[in-house]
């Protein structure tokens, strides 16, 4: 009786019964099968490597650029909601304003946050999750969130003294501005790669 | 294909396979500055270790799944992961191991899912049976005859579970355990679908089987 399928490729690979590797070594059809069995593992490991078809690295890096854009709106926008939850608690502890003036500025600012956020929503909706960005394209984003950072960064500085100041406004009216040319840039992208 | 893939990633995590890896020490070693480079973040060093890894992570990715287009996915899937892990790469095994156990994790994913959405055709019995014809006609059963098919396309013919135990075993090394606890099976799994393949390859590489042992 000659070995089973099973007990050869134990033989095979060292971890036969010793039943099993006297039988092989006595039996030279066994003994032959097994060198068969040692031919195909050879043959299976010398099979030529492959190639992909296309190459993935531009659509790997897009993926890449977006994780971390991804992250970094996560984060800006986080900020973003800090500044404007202490600007509204300013305005709140307030109460009353002193002038039509200061009135006017807390509405106008108000309405600059509530848009400043649905356009990082809408950012977050049209990340660009994989998909591939050209050399002009990647830098033109790269400045607009650079520059929108800036005016985080002035956003943070603001003290409650100054919270419904013209400056404010105008830094929020910047934000607005720089989020808005973001939109377009995302939109027409997703637009031109048909998605 | 019912990978237990939670265990699967316990083993991926735990190192390099134990048994004698052969198509992996065909590999050429990657520069540990490379590898620190891509640690920090560098998209130079990141693309180099993508390229330098490509063909090899490719071509793992393409034995273990169904499509080419299921092997550029986990080509992908795999440099995902290793960007995202690389900072908890210790560097206690070679990079080359741990690139390689990510790649078949993934793989081994993708056939889950399939698995769950689409199951492959059911060839268990056709292989039962050339285990069974194996058994009842002794070793002349499986003499050699004229090849059929090219090895590489009979491989990929194999059911999923037959090709997976077939190509980590035999190739990339990994014991019959360390199958059985990817697969969530026991050892005698992995032994049982190591001998269905090789029996599968057999009718297919040589059609023409003899009579019975004497």
């Amino acid at each position: 009786m000659h070995l089973s399928l099973e007990d050869l490729l134990a033989v095979r690979d060292g971890d036969a019964t010793v039943d099993a590797v006297a039988h092989a070594e006595s039996c030279p059809q066994c003994g032959a099968e097994i060198e068969r069995l040692r031919a195909i593992q050879g043959r299976l490991a010398a099979l030529p490597e492959q190639r992909p078809a296309d190459d993935i690295w531009p659509s790997l890096r897009a993926e890449l650029t977006a994780r971390v854009q991804r992250r970094r709106w996560a984060l800006a926008g986080w900020a973003a909601a800090c500044v404007a939850a202490a600007f509204t608690l300013v305005i709140a502890v307030r109460g009353g304003l002193e002038s039509w003036h200061e009135a006017q500025l807390v509405r106008e600012t108000k309405v600059l946050v509530a848009a400043s956020q649905q356009l990082e929503q809408r950012l977050r909706t049209h990340g660009g999750a994989g998909r591939v960005v050209n050399g002009r394209t990647a830098d033109t984003i790269v400045q607009l969130e650079d520059r929108i950072a800036v005016v985080d960064a002035q956003l943070g500085r603001v003290g409650p003294e100054r919270a419904q100041s013209q400056d404010v406004l105008e830094l929020w009216q910047e934000r607005v501005r720089l989020l808005d040319a973001l939109v377009s840039v995302q939109t027409t992208r997703t637009a031109y790669v048909g998605l | 294909m019912t990978l237990n893939l939670l265990e699967a990633a316990t083993v991926l995590q735990a190192g390099e396979p134990t048994g004698v890896t052969t198509r992996a020490t065909q590999m050429t070693t990657v520069d540990e500055v490379l590898v620190a480079r891509a640690k920090a973040g560098n998209e130079a060093a990141l693309e180099a270790l993508f390229r330098h890894f490509e063909v090899p992570v490719y071509t793992l990715a393409r034995r273990l799944t169904r499509t080419s287009h299921d092997a550029e996915d986990v080509l992908q899937e795999t440099f995902l992961e290793v960007v995202r892990s690389i900072g908890r790469f210790r560097g206690d095994g070679s990079f080359e191991g741990w690139i390689r156990r990510v790649a078949a994790s993934k793989a081994l994913m993708k056939l889950r899912r399939q698995a769950s959405r689409a199951p492959e055709e059911d060839l268990s019995e056709e292989l039962a049976d050339a285990v069974a014809a194996e058994r009842a006609h002794g070793i002349a059963a499986i003499a050699t005859a004229p090849e059929r098919l090219d090895l590489q396309a009979a491989l990929a013919r194999l059911p999923d579970t037959a090709r997976v135990v077939i190509w980590l075993h035999d190739v990339e090394g990994y014991s019959h355990d360390e199958i059985a606890a990817m697969a969530g099976k026991t050892a005698s799994f992995s032994k049982s679908q190591l001998a269905r393949a090789h029996a599968r390859l057999r009718e297919m590489l040589a059609p023409r089987l003899e009579g019975p042992c004497t």
